[in-house]
């Protein structure tokens, strides 16, 4: 019997894909001579699945490559090779070769083979070089990185290995036990402690146990407050001199006791778990903690953490652990199943919500308890609810996982120093509103590094550092979430945006605009004060992409710019396309829905304040300007409750940057609804975006303000 | 009426289909009842802005939205009022952006009847202008006459030409030119 492989392709090429990001994430954190082994074991790995999958499904291809792939990678891990940038640009350039395969391969198309093997040449090459003398000293290259490197936050929650796995023969020398407690301004004195261990570890293989007793409770903790203390045990012979002077500079601020470790036996065995359950943690990364305090606050497992059983003496075997974590973590579910779940939870909240509309009604006896019953429902339906949106949630990292390739590559090419900073990667959105904002935001961040950030030389002039910063950040506000991308370059330049827009006569020859107008130039088709057109910007494509994207999505974007500091490009997007806020408004019969973010304010109108223009219809003042007013009932036909304007009410509603008063019989009440497709089964109606269904089940339709601005224009056009 | 048993219908396979006759007016009209989806009672609905006249508006159907169309408005016919024994047959329509439901309201649902193909007739050419493209054909059943209506044809470019989607990119509902031509000759 054979098996018919070819429908497991599918799920090899998206596993692969998906394993490259990681391997390029992981390449990318690694740091140039002390590489952390948990990263380069990440690596490995990646490259031993697709070479394992691909050998399965007889991708031979990728398959050869893979292999002289992870023969150099086994050269990095096993330490017999140091790091080097020029490794680290093979590596990277291998991730783009094998996506390309497997690209190729996917879509059936001829893989492009010289590309292929002038790199596996290259591989080659590399991993024959490896027998002469590397230029890092071989004690370095075994000398396995203290700690998280910066940058990379998540690797502080990993054990790295210290004391290397093995040689247990040069504990057998008599050493030293440190004993190390730094007072508490150690680190605003300008000391890191994680730099002295790390001096400590190249004097020989250090042993380090921390005690966290001192540390207060999460709330109480000031980062810039050192709680923790060690116990150091350095075996084998060192001056004593030697191993003063890595703590010379904190004489003074910390309690140092250095004296023989007792007995070469003692130097061995290290706390067990037990012991360390007291609160001396035998830490390894966790030395790490104050030098990252912001990256351990958030995530107070990794204080907490129990140490793995006795690391010290097992040669630690990361490949299983951490695979066999990830297969446990997750499943792979369509996405399909997932929005039938999202239907039919929320039929249930429908039924739910009429089930407490009648239940309200009942008298009786029993009407109580079936009251407490529906009430109970209704809070079990609302977590439900939730918990079903959290499933389509993802981490925005998976987002912002694409731009450090992308800064470094960019920034390589336009010969400018940029160091990327991201923050709040684990803010989480929904998956549509996820998969739609990755171009806009690639586009703002470009924009930053071309436009943006200065070339070193222009930067140091202006007394800068010669390396710029773009910093993402996402975080939540609200029920919405905000994504910033700011640089520390030279800001807009207003002049020239100015002139450009004078030539292209956007605006007259002498028209003063403040900086909100200026900013506004920017967003408009076709605009580009770049010199000289890259393939990066300057064809003026851009801005008013990004701000229709993100505007299909419901959401806006903001911009602040100050001269010579730098701009912020700021995003803001709902959670989810799947639900909106919005305020209920009745005319005649019907229910209409009107989304909260479209409504500046609601109002009653003095007929006093009412004028007819001519061609324009009614308008009416409103903070000094004049508004028209679009009466619904007119503009849907149905029949109104009232037609005298101050009987009414006028809700203010702004959209594509004008605003317009909507004249309603009356507000009925703000409730956040399920947005139902009317496209589904009829068809695209102006003004209106979709249809929600209320709580006595009847459909209410939901207004697109920008929409019913159009339609109301071309009316009264026509 | 019919009287056949389910277990002969099973029987009989080949070129026999089933059909759900319903009454409008004076006439007996049937639809393939595999398109059928449910039978539900008249409730209101919410009216759509610029809808054709026939299109009453939207109801909530266990979740999606679904239009709601009145035949008799479609086939010209006097209009009937709404009670609590008018009915609502929901059917799904293949359009070419793919299959819809809606549910269109009728007098009353009279049955479900076997019909062999070999018993249908053609639509009479009437010579006229009013296209009869969407009759499939003419079956006598129990001595009445009953009107065979390819849904697809009837409904399913209603739904495909409604206002607004002319215009703008949400052109995968629009059906091709034909049949919006077609529908203005229905018009007329």
């Amino acid at each position: 019997m054979t098996v018919d492989l070819t429908q497991f392709h599918d799920a090899f090429f998206e596993e692969s894909f998906e394993a490259l990001d990681t391997m390029e994430a992981a390449l990318l954190k690694l740091d140039i001579g002390a590489p952390d082994s948990e990263l380069i074991n990440t690596i490995f790995r990646v490259a031993h699945s697709i070479k394992g999958g691909s050998a399965t499904f007889g991708f031979s291809e990728i398959a050869s490559f893979t292999h002289s792939l992870e023969t150099l990678l086994d050269e990095l891990r096993s330490g017999s090779m140091p790091v080097t940038v020029e490794v680290s640009d093979l590596l990277l350039k291998s991730v783009d070769v094998m996506r390309a395969m497997l690209r190729a391969v996917q879509s059936k198309q001829p893989i492009d083979a010289q590309r292929v093997s002038d790199l596996q040449f290259d591989l080659e090459v590399a991993i024959a070089r490896k027998s002469e003398p590397a230029p890092a000293a071989p004690g370095r290259a075994q000398g396995p990185a203290i700690g998280a490197s910066p940058g990379a936050p998540q690797s502080a929650g990993h054990p790295a290995t210290v004391a290397g796995p093995s040689s247990p023969a040069a504990a057998q020398a008599p050493g030293w036990q440190i004993r190390f407690r730094p007072f508490r301004e150690l680190l605003v004195r300008g000391n890191d402690p994680v730099r002295m261990l790390r001096e400590l570890a190249e004097l020989g293989e250090l042993q380090v146990r921390i005690d966290t007793q001192a540390l207060p409770p999460l709330t109480d903790i000031n980062p810039q407050d050192c709680h923790l203390s060690w116990t150091l045990e350095l075996p084998g012979e060192v001056a004593e001199e030697a191993i003063r002077q890595v703590f010379e500079w904190a004489e003074g601020d910390c309690d140092l006791i250095i004296e023989r470790a007792p007995s070469p036996a003692r130097a061995e065995p290290l706390p067990t778990p037990a012991s360390a359950a007291d609160g001396a943690m035998q830490t390894q990364a966790n030395a790490a903690a104050p030098d990252a305090p912001h990256d351990a606050l958030p995530e107070p497992a990794v204080l907490t953490q129990t140490p793995p059983p006795p690391a010290h003496a097992a040669p630690p075997r990361p490949e299983a652990t951490v695979s066999a974590l990830g297969d446990s973590g997750s499943i792979r579910v369509s996405v399909e199943k997932i929005d039938e779940l999202m239907n039919t939870v929320g039929e249930l909240v429908i039924t739910q919500a009429m089930l407490s509309q009648l239940g309200a009604q009942i008298e009786g006896t029993q009407a109580e308890r079936l009251r407490a019953g529906l009430a109970q429902l209704e809070r079990n339906m609302r977590e439900l609810q939730e918990s079903v949106m959290r499933v389509r949630m993802l981490p925005i990292s998976f987002v912002f996982s694409r731009f450090p390739r992308m800064v470094r590559d960019l920034a390589q090419r336009l010969g400018k120093q940029i160091e990327l900073k991201l923050t709040g990667e684990q803010t989480e959105l929904d998956k549509t509103v996820l998969e739609k904002i990755g171009d806009p935001l690639v586009h703002l961040v470009r924009n930053c590094i071309d436009h943006g950030i200065e070339s070193p030389e222009v930067r140091i002039a202006a007394g800068k550092p010669a390396a710029g910063t773009v910093h993402l950040d996402a975080s939540h506000r609200g029920g919405n979430i905000s994504v910033e991308v700011s640089d520390d370059g030279g800001g807009l330049d207003r002049t020239r945006i100015l002139a450009k827009a004078r030539a292209r006569a956007l605006i007259g020859a002498n028209e003063a605009l403040s900086d909100s107008e200026i900013h506004e130039l920017i967003f408009q088709p076709g605009f580009s004060t770049a010199e000289k057109t890259t393939d990066l910007s300057g064809r003026g494509v851009g801005m008013d992409v990004v701000r229709r994207n993100v505007k299909e999505l419901g959401g806006k974007v903001e911009l602040a710019s100050e001269p010579g500091r730098g701009s912020r490009f700021t995003i803001t997007l709902p959670l989810t396309l799947a639900i909106v806020d919005g305020q209920s408004v009745a005319v005649g019969s019907e229910t209409y829905i009107v989304p909260l973010i479209s409504i500046v304010e609601s109002m009653q109108l003095k007929p006093a304040g009412v004028t007819r223009l001519s061609g324009q219809g009614e308008v009416f003042s409103f903070r000094g300007d004049y508004l028209p007013i679009l009466r619904l009932h007119e503009l849907f036909g149905v029949e109104p409750n009232t037609r005298a304007l101050d009987e009414g009410l006028v809700v203010v509603a702004e959209g594509d940057g004008r605003r317009v008063g909507l004249f309603v019989d009356d507000l009925l009440g703000q409730q956040q609804v399920v947005i139902k497709s009317l496209e589904a089964n009829y068809g695209h109606i102006d003004g209106i975006s979709g249809a929600t269904i209320l709580g006595d089940g009847s459909v209410a339709l939901i207004l697109d303000v920008p929409g019913l601005i159009r339609v109301a224009s071309l009316r009264a056009a026509a | 009426m019919s009287t056949k048993t389910t277990s002969e219908q099973q029987q009989r396979a080949g070129d026999s289909s089933q059909v759900l006759t319903f009454v409008l007016g004076n006439e007996t009209y049937g639809v393939d009842i595999l398109r059928v989806q449910e039978i539900r009672g008249w409730s209101a609905v919410t009216k759509i802005p610029h809808a054709p006249a026939h299109v009453l508006g939207v109801l909530n159907l266990r979740g999606s939205i679904v239009p709601i169309v009145d035949l008799r408005m479609r086939f010209a016919l006097e209009r009937a009022e709404y009670t609590t024994v008018t009915v609502i047959i929901v059917m799904s329509v293949v359009t070419p952006s793919g299959s819809r439901d809606f549910g269109v309201v009728v007098d009353g649902v009279s049955d479900v009847v076997d019909v062999n193909s070999s018993e249908i007739k053609p639509a009479p050419e009437l010579g006229t202008r009013a296209a009869t493209d969407y009759l499939l054909g003419l079956v006598s059943i129990a001595e009445r006459m009953v009107v065979l209506l390819d849904i697809d044809r009837l409904i399913g470019r209603d739904l495909a030409v409604v206002p607004g989607t002319a215009d703008d990119s949400h052109d995968e509902h629009v059906a091709d030119g034909a049949s919006a031509g077609s529908l203005a000759a229905n018009a007329a």
